[in-house]
């Protein structure tokens, strides 16, 4: 942890980024997938993200945003390159600590909500921390405080198909913020939502990543929502191409 | 245990394919419950019948002799042994019996009264007088039923025994003895005493007969005389090994059959638990995402199979005491004589039945619902999740 910290701290760092600490480093990232005719989903990414930013990654349907997404919420491994979460390479972590880790530090919010369908909202909500060991009581108390703060208090015991698309969307953003995760990763989470409802969840994300300082990367598509974040990182073909930072 | 309760979340949300599954391990339960309890009913009666009807253990003299002289040390060492309850030392010899004009040949068995009860339950087989009437003073003999018809002796009458070489002898008879075999031809029992005084041979026995505490120890308790005596020692189950290895043989082809029935029960819990794990790509990603290790979606599936098996384990082990209590108590319709003398059913119900029905249900239900549990658990979490 300490030698990372000396030597990456300027490398790969186009813009200053002032006094924010780093969270994620990524180190000549290449993703190829698939034999005989392969594809190379990310092809040498390097970017550095700083703790509670802000930030959209865009680009053209197969460009790689999905990919470099799972590469940063450890769902899956790199051809080649390097990922340091809080300095921590976990491209070299165990699939124990991989696990760990996805519980402890991150939250994840896909374009289809994935709540659990034999649950009710709280229980939905409350999952990661049962998962993350902490008692049932506790997390029945943090969980119902997660779904206030997501405006959905009184659908606590609703279960996913009594529940509007949107609202589902919100029990999925209360369950991957419930363990209070360093780093939110949505791909696409409004995508199944019209534009009021995406809006709505748009302010939502806004209003706990400025409360909470946690960093929010948010693959999308409508660049009008992108637009209103502090940093869009456009990529293409596997590469970025742009870093408004 | 998260893992419990998505586990019991999962099979609450499919109701009907759960009943199914359950009823078919309750029925394989309750079949195999059943089937065991009858075929242990079925030996512990030809075993008790076996065993009843002879002495566990019955020592005979050395090789090349025809009696075991000085037997009182004998006797002594057999009943210090640990698991021996009695030992009674027996001569047993030929000679003809004759009441007025009738003579017949006999089997005569010279016993203790006292020793012999506690062998064999002779007593039961008593249909007049009294075993124990042996001990009252003068000579007296009990014989076999279809002895005392065929010499036309009664009770109370004397009868003479005869044999070449000895002095003719008077015996009163004060019981008379029925088995049910054809031993109740030729079957006399007097005391120890008077059969050495009628042959004439002085303070000798032709054998001993031993009861044991757990009847399978008897091989054992045999081979230690044999070994440490240097007597010639039979077991009850060496003398009727065939039939003990027809009734293993069956026992080994009936567990053939249960692990038959159970692996279609078996493919029962795989197959709902399949569905359960196709239909939960999507679940097991987002668990997958959410940070649950590998190891908790396996025990996921596995706590559902578990909960599965055990569900028709109680069924099914109710459902087979309630039958076999019933099927006990049923009288059969065919006359005792064409079904080994019985009239009900043998049933034997012993929880030992039931464990090893639960215990077998259980664990082949558990390697059912490995394979699906383990695909679960191999999934790439990234692939899981884009499969809605
Ligand atoms: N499992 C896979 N096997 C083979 N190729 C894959 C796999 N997953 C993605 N790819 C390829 O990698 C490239 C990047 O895919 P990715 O899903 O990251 O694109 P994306 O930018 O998220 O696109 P979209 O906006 O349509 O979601 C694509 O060419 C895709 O076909
Ligand atoms: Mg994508």
């Amino acid at each position: 942890m300490m030698e990372n910290t000396e030597n990456t701290y300027n490398r790969g760092d186009r813009r200053n980024r002032g006094n924010m600490t780093k969270m994620i480093e990524i180190r000549d990232l290449t993703r190829i997938y698939g034999d005989g005719a392969e594809v190379r989903a990310l092809d040498g990414v390097n970017l550095d993200i700083g703790r509670g930013e802000f930030l959209a990654i865009i680009g053209p349907s197969g460009s790689g945003k999905s990919t470099l997404l799972n590469q940063i919420g450890i769902l899956d491994t790199p051809t080649s390159g390097r990922i340091l979460l809080d300095g921590v390479d976990i491209t070299k972590s165990s699939e124990k600590e991989r696990s760990r880790l996805r519980n402890r530090k991150l939250g994840f919010i896909f374009q289809y909500h994935h709540l659990l369908p034999d649950f009710n909202a709280i229980e939905n909500v409350m999952m990661p921390l049962l998962i993350n060991g902490v008692k049932r009581s506790k997390a029945r108390k943090i969980a119902s405080r997660m779904l206030e703060e997501v405006g959905l208090f009184d659908r606590m015991d609703h279960r996913p198909n009594q529940l509007s698309g949107g609202q589902n969307q919100r029990v999925a953003i209360a369950r991957a913020l419930v363990n209070s995760p360093e780093i939110v990763i949505g791909d696409e989470l409004t995508g199944n939502l019209d534009s009021r409802a995406s809006d709505a969840i748009y302010e939502l994300l806004r209003r706990l990543n400025r409360e909470h300082e946690q960093t929010f990367i948010l693959v999308t598509h409508d660049e009008a929502m992108a637009a209103k974040t502090d940093r869009v990182i456009r990529i293409v073909d596997g590469q970025i191409v742009e870093d408004s930072g | 245990m998260f893992e419990m309760n998505i586990a019991i979340r999962h099979i609450r949300s499919r109701q009907r394919q759960t009943i199914f599954s359950v009823i078919a391990v309750a029925l394989a339960v309750a079949i195999i419950t059943i089937s065991m309890s009858m075929l242990s009913g079925f030996t512990s009666y030809i075993v008790d019948a076996t065993v009843e009807n002879q002495p566990h253990v019955t020592v005979s003299p050395e090789e090349d002799e025809d009696y075991i002289y000085l037997y009182h040390g004998l006797l002594n060492y057999i009943r210090r042994q640990e698991c021996v309850i009695a030992a009674s030392p027996r001569y047993q010899g030929d000679c003809a019996l004759q009441y007025q004009h009738n003579v017949e040949g006999v089997v005569l068995y010279g016993i203790n009264p006292g020793d012999e009860t506690k062998i064999l339950n002779v007593e039961k087989d008593i249909v007049a007088g009294d075993f124990m009437s042996l001990t009252g003073p003068g000579n007296r003999i009990i014989m076999g039923s279809k002895l005392a018809e065929n010499l036309e002796a009664e009770i109370g009458d004397a009868v003479t025994a005869k044999f070449p070489g000895s002095k003719p002898t008077d015996f009163t008879v004060t019981g008379i003895i029925r088995t049910g075999t054809q031993a109740d031809e030729t079957l006399a029992y007097a005391n120890l005493g008077q059969v050495q005084g009628f042959y004439d041979k002085g303070d000798i026995i032709t054998g001993i007969g031993v009861r044991v505490l757990d009847i399978y120890a008897a091989d054992t308790l045999a081979e230690k005389i044999d070994y440490e005596a240097g007597y010639d020692a039979t077991s009850w189950m060496e003398g009727n090994r065939e039939i003990l290895d027809l009734i293993d043989q069956q026992a080994g082809f009936a567990y053939i059959f249960y692990l038959l029935i159970f692996a279609i029960s078996g493919f029962g819990i795989a197959n709902i638990l399949i569905m359960v794990v196709m239909d939960k790509v999507g679940e097991i990603g987002m668990l997958m995402a959410m940070g649950t290790s590998r190891r908790s979606i396996l025990l996921i599936f596995l706590f559902e199979a578990c909960i599965l098996g055990m569900m028709g384990v109680i069924i099914g082990s109710v459902l087979g005491y309630v039958s076999s209590v019933m099927l006990a108590s049923y009288t059969i319709p065919v006359p005792p004589e064409m079904y080994f003398g019985l009239d009900h059913l043998p049933f034997l119900i012993t929880p030992k039945n039931f464990i090893i029905a639960g215990v077998f249900a259980m664990a082949i239900n558990i390697i059912a619902g490995a394979y699906p549990a383990r695909r679960a658990s191999k999934m790439d979490p990234v692939e899981a999740i884009h499969e809605v």
